[in-house]
């Protein structure tokens, strides 16, 4: 018998999917380490993961900038080695740092942009001007990028990006050092692309409630490993309702033994000194916890409820706090 | 071709940009002229009435020489600033050639040195060089400054595109600007170098180019030595053959980077 649900899956188109990815830089640096990604058409996939996790490195590798060591990548069926000229007609991407060139004015750049995939002079106005509409920088349009603060060059940015109409977009930390008003501007149009066009988007970011915010589907990375996959809610559905976070001193093992057969726990997890317990309402069972702690001699330091996050998700599954700076 | 072209116009409306950069441009080889030429013409000029004039006719190639390699390593310079802050990329992640855009940078740094070219040779004019009657005489010079120009661009691209330090892609650019530009006859003729420097002079493509020039574009500079014992034939052939291996080698240290 076949599923009836993942055989609609499976029938879905693959927008991106890579088999083994591996990217090895020097004999010991082991950036990616063998991963499958598979992203369906037309969703908003996120790379979540500290700064050094391998991200950048498998944009690189899925936009043709560098090549694999070894497995393989495709692009709407187009292998990323074999025929990265035609993967590079269907993508846009923005880098993780911001490559604007200072002496060309906003139009300038996006015009440039839609020149080198050779868009006819038509085409082009009209979409230079609907995309500077879009991100609203239709003021600024005819002054040098470096006059522009960081949220406008990101908005451009994204304009260039989108101003090929590629099939895929790839957005390396779209938001990376923007303030909160920016970041929900970029949000924003990230949203918008997703309701109107059919595009693909593919972006990596260390920001938690990015991925939360924007993805259909989120790979946790690490160590050039992704780690755990699934759509925000199943990753977040899975620490319990709410999550229980402590730091302490003591006899932890006995502590531990005890408060993973409460009834309420939902999971658990012990890692670096934290520990993380998910449980089905975590003011009310506060008080259990600190008791069983006490009757097992477990100093605790710290104590923190809170509905559970992405972070938390990466928490239990790395060991590591991702913090969001 | 078009991404070659595109790439050329980027870089020239960069530069127009800058009118500091266009008056340095003009300026430079102005300076050479009168502070260097000048300078040499009179110590020359003490030996025959000719031989200043001479002087002049015959060091006009090798400045123009020595300009292409400013321009060139300067447009290395440019090139490597392109790939620190990442500006290539968004060339690497476009459907266009790998090597048009190198092309396109050497050819805008080519442009730059024609247009060098041309001041330097009306201002030595001015100061007392000749020209030849050679009908082809500009065009001809014209071409053998674009194939240096475009030869010694794809070395500058070549250092640039293997280093990430800018001081080192200066350190390295210098050991090859030096020998390119004094073990040659662009400002002493090539009879007056002892054995060891004259080997040296016949392998290095500027002598090819310098003296095309003296042979095409400028007048006779008879108390100069003669110029005949290189065919102008030959001097097209180096001028190409190197515009060829410089772009090779460069594109092999761009494609070796980005690997």
């Amino acid at each position: 018998m076949v599923d009836p649900v993942r055989l609609g899956v499976a029938m879905k188109e693959e927008a991106i999917k890579t088999k083994d990815l591996t990217k090895q830089f020097d004999t010991d640096v082991l950036a990616v380490d063998n991963i499958e990604l598979s992203v369906l058409k037309n969703t908003i996939y996120a790379l979540l993961g500290p700064n050094g996790a391998g991200k950048t490195t498998t944009i690189s590798m899925l936009t043709t900038l560098i090549e694999p060591t070894s497995g393989s990548a495709q692009i709407i069926g187009l292998d990323v080695v074999q025929n990265a000229s035609q993967v590079r007609q269907q993508i846009g991407v923005t880098f993780q740092e911001i490559v604007l060139d200072p002496d060309l004015t906003g139009r300038e750049t996006l015009d440039f942009h839609a020149r080198l995939f050779g868009i006819g002079k038509p085409e082009r106005l009209a979409r230079i001007d609907e995309l500077l509409k879009l991100v609203e920088l239709e003021e600024a349009a005819d002054r040098r990028t470096k006059t522009y603060s960081g949220g406008m060059k990101r908005r451009l940015e994204l304009a260039r990006g989108l101003i090929t109409k590629p099939r895929v977009l790839f957005l390396d930390e779209p938001t990376q050092g923007l303030d909160p008003q920016n970041r929900e501007n970029i949000w924003e149009y990230i949203r918008t692309l997703k309701a109107n066009k059919d595009t693909t988007l593919l972006l990596t970011t260390h920001y938690m409630d990015e991925a939360e915010a924007l993805a259909d589907q989120v790979g946790i990375m690490d160590h050039g490993k992704i780690i755990i996959e699934g759509s925000p809610r199943e990753l977040i559905d899975q620490m319990g309702a709410d999550n229980v976070r402590i730091m302490g001193s003591g006899d932890k093992d006995a502590f531990c033994k005890n408060v993973k057969i409460l009834p309420f726990v939902e999971s658990f997890n012990s890692a670096n000194g934290t520990i993380q317990i998910g449980v089905d309402h975590g003011n009310r069972r506060l008080v259990e916890i600190v008791e069983t702690a006490v009757k097992n001699e477990f100093h605790i330091d710290d104590i923190a409820v809170s509905k559970p996050s992405l972070g938390d998700v990466f928490l239990k599954y790395t060991g590591r706090q991702l913090r969001d700076k | 071709m078009n991404a070659t072209f595109l790439l050329w116009q980027k870089q020239m409306k960069k530069a127009l940009v800058h009118p500091e950069e266009i008056v340095g441009m003009l300026i430079q080889p102005i300076l050479w002229v009168i502070l260097f030429g000048v300078g040499m013409r009179s110590l020359m000029g003490t030996t025959t009435p000719d031989s200043g004039n001479d002087y002049m006719t015959f060091v006009v190639p090798g400045i123009v020489a020595l300009t292409a390699v400013s321009a060139a390593i300067a447009g290395g310079s440019t090139w490597l600033n392109e790939r620190l802050i990442g500006i290539v990329k968004e060339y690497l992640a476009a459907p266009i050639p790998r090597l048009s855009i190198l092309m396109g940078n050497a050819t805008s740094i080519v442009t730059k040195v024609l247009i060098q070219s041309i001041v330097i040779l009306i201002v030595g004019l001015l100061m007392g060089a000749k020209l030849s009657d050679h009908p082809l005489g500009l065009i001809g010079g014209l071409l053998l400054i674009a194939g240096y120009g475009i030869g010694f661009s794809g070395f500058a691209l070549a250092v640039a595109s293997s280093t990430d330090s800018s001081e080192g892609y200066h350190m390295m650019i210098f050991l090859l600007q030096l020998p390119l530009l004094f073990l040659s006859n662009s400002l002493y003729p090539l009879q007056t170098l002892p054995a060891w420097m004259k080997i040296g002079a016949y392998a290095n493509p500027t002598t090819y180019v310098v003296t095309g020039l003296r042979q095409i574009t400028l007048g006779a500079a008879p108390t100069m030595g003669s110029i005949a014992d290189i065919p102008l034939w030959l001097c097209f052939v180096v001028s190409g053959a190197f515009a060829v291996f410089g772009m090779y080698i460069a594109l092999r240290a761009f494609i070796k980077a980005i690997k």
